[in-house]
C-alpha cells in the first residue's frame, strides 16, 4: 500500500524538493526587487522607502547612460555571439578530421572556459597593459602600431569581445563537434555520387544538419554573454568613458556606488525582461527550425 | 597604552600587568616574556577572581573590517597585545577597496550588527553612511578620557569626517596632492623644480619624448578615480566644484583647471592614460617613463622602493605648483575608523578605536609610513622617521595651505564625481568645445544638489 | 600521398597549431609573469629570459595563506554539487520519464536571472537565518548555480537509456523508486561525472556570491585574489601566481576528465 502511494506519486516526490529549493531561492529576491523598484530608498536604516510608483522606471527610460548601457550589451551580445558562432564552427570543422593529439587540443581547448573569470580577466588586463602588455608587443612584433586596447573608449568594448571570444568560442566549438558526430554519413555519399565540392557540401548538408545544435549552442551562450560580469568588473569596471558600462554594471553602479537601490531595482526588472525576451525569442526560432527540419 | 592602566587596572594587579606591557612594548623582545607574564596573568585572575576586572573586555569580541591597505598591514601585528590586555578577542577582515564598500552596504542594509569597526571613506561615503543611520556618532566618547586628547587631531581632517556637526569617524590616514618628479631628468635639462602650473607646463612639454619612451607627465585618468586628483587644479585656480547651493563645474576657473589637467594627459601622457587609476599611473612613473606625476602623497613608497620602483633613488616631491590663487592642494582625511550604529558592544568598539588612534599607535602606523591626523605626533621627530625628510617638508607645506576636501561634498558622491569625470575625460579624448559639456556636467550636479536638499 | 594532399595537411596543421597557440597564449603568460619580480613584470626587456623567482608562490601561501582559501573553495563546490546531485537526480529522471519539460524551464530561470538580483535578498535571508559566513549559505547559493547544469544534463542522458530497463526492473518486482536507486543510478555513472564536473567547475569559479555571503573564515579563492589588489599597489606577480593556483584544480579536472566535461557540454546541448 505504502509503497504503492510512493510509486504512484514518484514524479512528484522527485522532482518537488528540486522545484521547491530553486523557487525558495529565486522567489524571495525577485519579489523583493520588484517591490523596492517601485521605492526611492538610499537603503537608509533613518529614512524608510518612499513609494514612487513608476517614477524609476520613467527616469531609467529617459536616462541617456540606460540606453548608452542597452547598445553596449547589446552589441557585445550580439558581436560576441556571432564571433563565436563562425569561430566555433570553423574550428569544429577543422578538427573534425583525426589526428594524433587531438585529445591534447581539445583539452587546452577547455581550458579558457573552465578557468576563473574574475582571475582571466586580470591575466587579461597585464596582457592588454599598453607599455608592459603582451598584445602591444605582438603587435610591434609583426611591425603594427601599438593599440590602446582597453584603454581606448573607441577599442574597449571590442577589447572585452576578444576576451569573450577567446574564452567561449571553445565551447561552442565544442558542442558543434559533438554535433558534427551524430550527422549520418548517408547524405555525404550521395553527394559525392552527384560530385559536389566541399563547400557544396558543407552549405546544403552539413549546415542544415547542424542548425538546430547551433541554435541550442547559441541560446546557452546568449544568456551568458548577456548576464556578462565578472571579466568586465575585473578589467575596466564600465571605462573608460562608459564605453563598456553593460546593464548589469550599471545596475552594479546603481546600487552600489549610487546607493540608489530602487533605481537599481528597476533597471535589474528591465534587464531580467530583456533576457528572458530573447531566450523565448530563441526557444521559439528553435521550435519552428525542428518543425522544418523533422 | 598608559590610559588602560589608568581606568581599568585593578591596584594588586599594577605590578603583573606593568610587567606584562614591558614585555609587550619591547618590540620584539622576546617570545619568552611575553608568555610567561601571560601565565602569570591568568593566574593572578584566578586568585583575584573578585577584584574589580583587569581585562574589562573577558570575553568579549568585536569585527573589524579594514581596506586592503597599509595601515590594515601596520596596525594588525599589534592586534595580539591589545587583546592581552583587554580580554577582548578582534576578528579582523580585509577587502579591496570596492569590494569593501559593496560588503558594508550589504551588511548596513540589512541592519547587520557586524562588523563593529569598519575603514571607511569620511569624503566618499561618510555622509552617506551617516545619514543612512549606518555609523554611531563618536561625540559621547571623544572627549571621555583627556589622555585621549581629540584635540590632538588635525582640525581639517577631523572637519572631513564630520557630518551634521557630529563626529561620523576618526581619522587615520590624511592625504595632501603634491609633485612627484625626476630629479635626474630635472637636473641634466637644466630645470628648476616647478613652482607654478605653467612652470610645469613648460617642464613637462620641455621634457616629453615619445620617441624615446619618456612622457612628460602622468595622473589618474579614469573617469571616476582623477576627480579627486583634478580637484588641487580647481582649487589653485581659484574655484571649487560647488559654490554654496550651486555646482560650479562650469565656471571659466573650471574650465581652465580641467582643460590643463585633460590637455597634459592628452598630449603628453603616456599611452592608455584613460584607463589608469593610481596604481597605473604611479606603476608607469616607478618605470622611470615619465617625468613629472601628480597624486597623494601617502603612496610615495611605490616610487621610492627598490624592489617595485626602477628609479628609486631619483624621485623628487614638491608642493603642489602655484595657480592664478596660489598653491591649494587637497588636504583630507582618506580614511577613517567609525563604529557600526548596530554594533553590540559600543564600549569594545570604542575601546578598539580609542586605542587605534591613540597617540601611540599613531605613532607606530605613522612611523610605517601612514600618514596620520595627529599633530603631536608631525611634531615629534621620532613621528616622520617613516618618511623620506625632504617629502616631510612638502607635506608640511601643503598642509598649510590646503583644502579639506577633494571632491563635491555632497551625499551622492558617486554620481558627483562621474559628472565632474565626464568633462575632463571629454578633454582627454579630444572634445574641443568643452563649455557645453561642462554646463551638461554642471546641470547634471545641480540636480543631485538640490535632490540632496529636499531630503 | 599526393602534392595537393600533403600541401592541405601542412594547411590544416599550421591552422591547427595557430588556433592551438592564440588560445593557450595568456595561460602560458600568465604561468610566465608568476615567476616574475614585479620590476621584471614592469619591465620590457626582460620577456622570456630572465631569473625566475619563487617569491610569489611563497608569498602565496605564506603572507595570504592561501591554503586555507584552497580549502574553503573546496568545501563549497563539493558541498554545493553534492546536494544539486542529491536533488538534481531524481528530478532530472522524472522530468525525462514523465515528460515534465514545463518543469525544466522553471529551473532554467535561474539562470536567467541576473546574479545582482540575489545579492541584497540572498545577505537579508541568510542573515536572518545566522548563515552569514558559513558553508551552508555559500553551499545553497552555490546550488543555484550547479543545479540547472545537473538536471539539463541528466535529461538528456536519462532520456537516451532505453525504456526497456526499467520494465525488465518492473516485471521483476522492483518499485519505480527501487528501479531508479538499484538500477538506473548504477548505469548513470558517465552522466553523473560529466554533469558534477561541470557544476563543480561554476561552483569553484563563482564570485558574485562568495563575495557577499562569505567572509574571513569561508572566503573562497576568486575572492581571495583581490587580495592582491590594495590601496597602495597592484602585486601583479602574487596575482598571476594566485590566479595560476586557482587555475590548476581546474587544469587537472579538465586533463584527467575531458572526455567527461566535452560530452557534457554537448549533450546539454544536441539533445536539449
Amino acid at each position: 500500500m505504502q509503497y504503492n502511494w510512493f510509486d504512484r506519486n514518484l514524479k512528484w516526490i522527485y522532482t518537488m524538493p528540486a522545484v521547491i529549493f530553486v523557487l525558495v531561492m529565486m522567489v524571495f529576491p525577485i519579489l523583493y526587487t520588484v517591490r523596492i523598484s517601485f521605492f526611492e530608498w538610499s537603503m537608509s536604516a533613518i529614512t524608510p522607502p518612499k513609494w514612487v510608483g513608476l517614477d524609476n522606471y520613467m527616469t531609467l527610460l529617459k536616462d541617456t547612460r540606460f540606453w548608452g548601457a542597452v547598445r553596449s550589451t547589446m552589441f557585445f551580445t550580439v558581436a560576441a555571439l556571432a564571433v563565436e558562432v563562425v569561430l566555433g564552427v570553423a574550428i569544429a570543422l577543422l578538427l573534425t578530421r583525426d589526428f594524433r593529439g587531438k585529445n591534447v587540443m581539445k583539452t587546452i581547448f577547455l581550458l579558457p572556459m573552465v578557468s576563473t573569470p574574475v582571475a582571466m580577466g586580470l591575466v587579461w588586463q597585464l596582457i592588454y597593459e599598453p607599455t608592459i602588455g603582451a598584445a602591444n608587443m605582438l603587435l610591434k612584433a609583426v611591425g603594427l602600431k601599438p593599440q590602446l586596447w582597453l584603454a581606448s573608449p573607441d577599442q574597449a568594448i571590442s577589447s572585452l569581445i576578444i576576451v569573450d571570444v577567446w574564452q567561449w568560442t571553445p565551447m561552442i566549438a565544442l558542442i558543434v563537434m559533438a554535433g558534427l558526430a551524430t550527422i549520418p554519413t548517408d547524405p555525404y555519399e550521395a553527394a559525392d555520387v552527384d560530385g559536389a565540392g566541399r563547400w557544396r557540401k558543407f552549405i546544403s548538408i552539413t549546415l542544415p544538419l547542424l542548425k538546430p545544435t547551433i541554435m541550442v549552442a547559441a541560446m546557452l551562450r546568449l544568456i551568458d554573454v548577456l548576464k556578462t560580469f565578472d571579466i568586465i568588473y575585473a578589467t575596466t569596471q564600465g571605462g573608460p568613458n562608459l564605453a563598456t558600462e553593460t546593464l548589469n554594471i550599471y545596475g552594479y553602479v546603481l546600487g552600489f556606488q549610487y546607493f540608489k537601490l530602487g533605481m537599481a531595482s528597476s533597471l535589474l526588472v528591465l534587464f531580467f525582461a530583456l533576457v528572458m525576451g530573447l531566450t523565448i525569442v530563441m526557444i521559439w526560432m528553435r521550435k519552428r527550425m525542428e518543425g522544418r527540419y523533422e | 597604552m598608559k590610559m588602560f592602566r589608568k581606568r581599568w587596572l585593578g591596584q594588586g594587579l599594577s605590578i603583573v600587568l606593568a610587567a606584562t606591557m614591558l614585555a609587550a612594548c619591547s618590540n620584539g623582545g622576546g617570545q619568552t616574556s611575553n608568555t610567561a607574564a601571560g601565565k602569570e596573568n591568568t593566574q593572578t585572575d584566578k586568585v583575584n577572581n573578585a577584584a574589580p576586572a583587569a581585562k574589562p573586555f573577558e570575553g568579549k569580541s568585536i569585527t573589524l573590517v579594514t581596506a586592503n591597505h597599509p595601515w590594515g598591514d601596520a596596525i594588525k601585528p599589534f592586534i595580539p597585545e591589545f587583546e592581552a590586555e583587554t580580554g577582548m578577542k578582534v576578528k579582523v577582515e580585509s577587502y579591496f577597496e570596492d569590494q569593501l564598500t559593496q560588503k558594508l552596504t550589504v551588511q548596513f542594509t540589512t541592519g547587520s550588527n557586524t562588523p563593529d569597526v569598519f575603514m571607511y571613506r569620511p569624503l566618499q561615503e561618510g555622509k552617506l553612511f551617516f545619514k543612512n543611520g549606518w555609523v554611531h556618532p563618536l561625540d559621547e566618547y571623544v572627549n571621555k578620557d583627556p589622555e585621549y586628547d581629540f584635540a590632538d587631531l588635525s582640525k581639517s581632517a577631523v572637519g572631513s569626517a564630520t557630518v551634521d556637526g557630529k563626529v561620523a569617524g576618526i581619522p587615520i590616514i590624511t592625504e595632501q596632492e603634491i609633485l612627484y618628479y625626476r630629479k635626474d631628468l630635472l637636473e641634466a635639462a637644466g630645470i628648476a623644480v616647478p613652482k607654478t602650473i605653467d612652470e610645469l607646463v613648460a617642464a613637462v612639454k620641455q621634457l616629453h619624448d615619445p620617441a624615446k619612451e619618456m612622457y612628460g607627465f602622468v595622473a589618474r585618468g579614469q573617469r571616476s578615480p582623477l576627480v579627486t586628483q583634478v580637484s588641487s587644479f580647481l582649487f589653485s585656480e581659484g574655484g571649487d566644484f560647488t559654490n554654496g547651493d550651486k555646482a560650479a563645474i562650469n565656471t571659466p576657473e573650471a574650465i581652465k583647471a580641467f582643460t590643463t589637467y585633460g590637455t597634459l594627459l592628452k598630449d603628453y601622457g603616456p599611452p592608455g592614460v584613460l584607463n589608469m587609476s593610481w596604481p597605473q599611473a604611479i606603476g608607469i612613473f616607478a618605470q622611470g617613463k615619465v617625468a613629472f606625476y601628480t597624486d597623494a602623497n601617502s603612496i610615495y613608497k611605490n616610487a621610492t622602493d627598490p624592489s617595485k620602483s626602477q628609479i628609486a633613488d631619483k624621485i623628487g616631491f614638491a608642493p603642489f605648483p602655484a595657480g592664478s590663487a596660489g598653491s591649494k592642494p587637497y588636504n583630507i582625511t582618506s580614511w577613517g575608523l567609525a563604529m557600526n550604529a548596530n554594533a553590540v558592544n559600543k564600549e569594545a568598539a570604542w575601546a578598539f578605536i580609542e586605542w587605534a588612534t591613540g597617540k601611540e599607535m599613531v605613532l607606530k602606523t605613522q612611523q610605517a609610513g601612514n600618514p596620520g591626523a595627529r599633530s603631536s605626533v608631525w611634531d615629534n621627530p621620532e613621528g616622520t622617521t617613516g618618511f623620506p625628510a625632504e617629502l616631510v617638508d612638502v607635506i608640511k607645506e601643503s598642509v598649510k595651505g590646503g583644502v579639506d576636501h577633494d571632491r563635491p561634498t555632497v551625499i551622492s558622491v558617486g554620481e558627483a564625481r562621474d559628472a565632474v569625470g565626464e568633462i575632463v575625460q571629454q578633454i582627454m579624448t579630444g572634445e574641443k568645445n568643452i563649455q557645453p559639456v561642462a554646463d551638461k556636467a554642471n546641470e547634471a550636479l545641480q540636480v543631485i544638489i538640490d535632490n540632496e536638499k529636499t531630503k | 600521398m599526393n602534392k595537393h594532399k600533403k600541401a592541405a595537411n601542412l594547411i590544416f596543421g599550421g591552422l591547427t597549431i595557430m588556433v592551438l597557440l592564440l588560445f593557450a597564449f595568456p595561460f602560458f603568460w600568465m604561468l610566465l609573469a608568476s615567476f616574475k619580480t614585479q620590476g621584471q613584470i614592469m619591465s620590457t626587456d626582460q620577456l622570456f629570459i630572465f631569473k625566475p623567482t619563487m617569491d610569489n608562490y611563497t608569498d602565496v601561501f605564506k603572507e595570504y595563506d592561501f591554503l586555507k582559501y584552497i580549502f574553503n573553495s573546496f568545501v563549497v563546490a563539493l558541498g554545493s554539487t553534492l546536494f544539486a546531485l542529491l536533488l538534481g537526480l531524481p528530478a532530472a529522471y522524472a522530468i525525462a520519464r514523465h515528460n515534465l519539460q514545463k518543469l525544466g524551464l522553471v529551473i532554467l530561470v535561474a539562470r536567467i536571472i541576473p546574479g545582482i538580483t540575489f545579492l541584497i535578498p540572498w545577505f537579508i535571508l541568510f542573515s536572518k537565518l545566522e548563515l552569514i559566513d558559513t558553508f551552508p549559505s555559500l553551499i545553497l547559493s552555490h546550488m543555484l548555480v550547479g543545479l540547472p547544469f545537473i538536471i539539463w544534463i541528466m535529461i538528456s542522458f536519462f532520456e537516451a537509456l532505453p525504456t526497456e530497463i526499467e520494465e525488465s526492473g518492473l516485471i521483476d518486482g522492483c518499485t519505480r523508486h527501487q528501479v531508479f536507486m538499484r538500477i538506473i543510478l548504477p548505469i548513470s555513472g558517465p552522466g553523473i561525472i560529466t554533469s558534477s564536473l561541470l557544476s563543480f567547475i561554476f561552483s569553484w569559479n563563482n564570485f558574485m556570491f562568495s563575495i557577499i555571503l562569505a567572509g574571513d573564515q569561508t572566503k573562497p579563492l576568486p575572492v581571495a585574489v583581490f587580495n592582491f589588489m590594495s590601496y597602495s599597489e597592484i602585486n601583479w606577480g602574487g596575482l598571476m601566481a594566485a590566479a595560476c593556483i586557482i587555475t590548476l584544480p581546474v587544469l587537472i579536472i579538465a586533463l584527467l576528465a575531458q572526455r567527461y566535461v566535452v560530452s557534457g557540454l554537448a549533450a546539454g546541448a544536441v539533445k536539449g
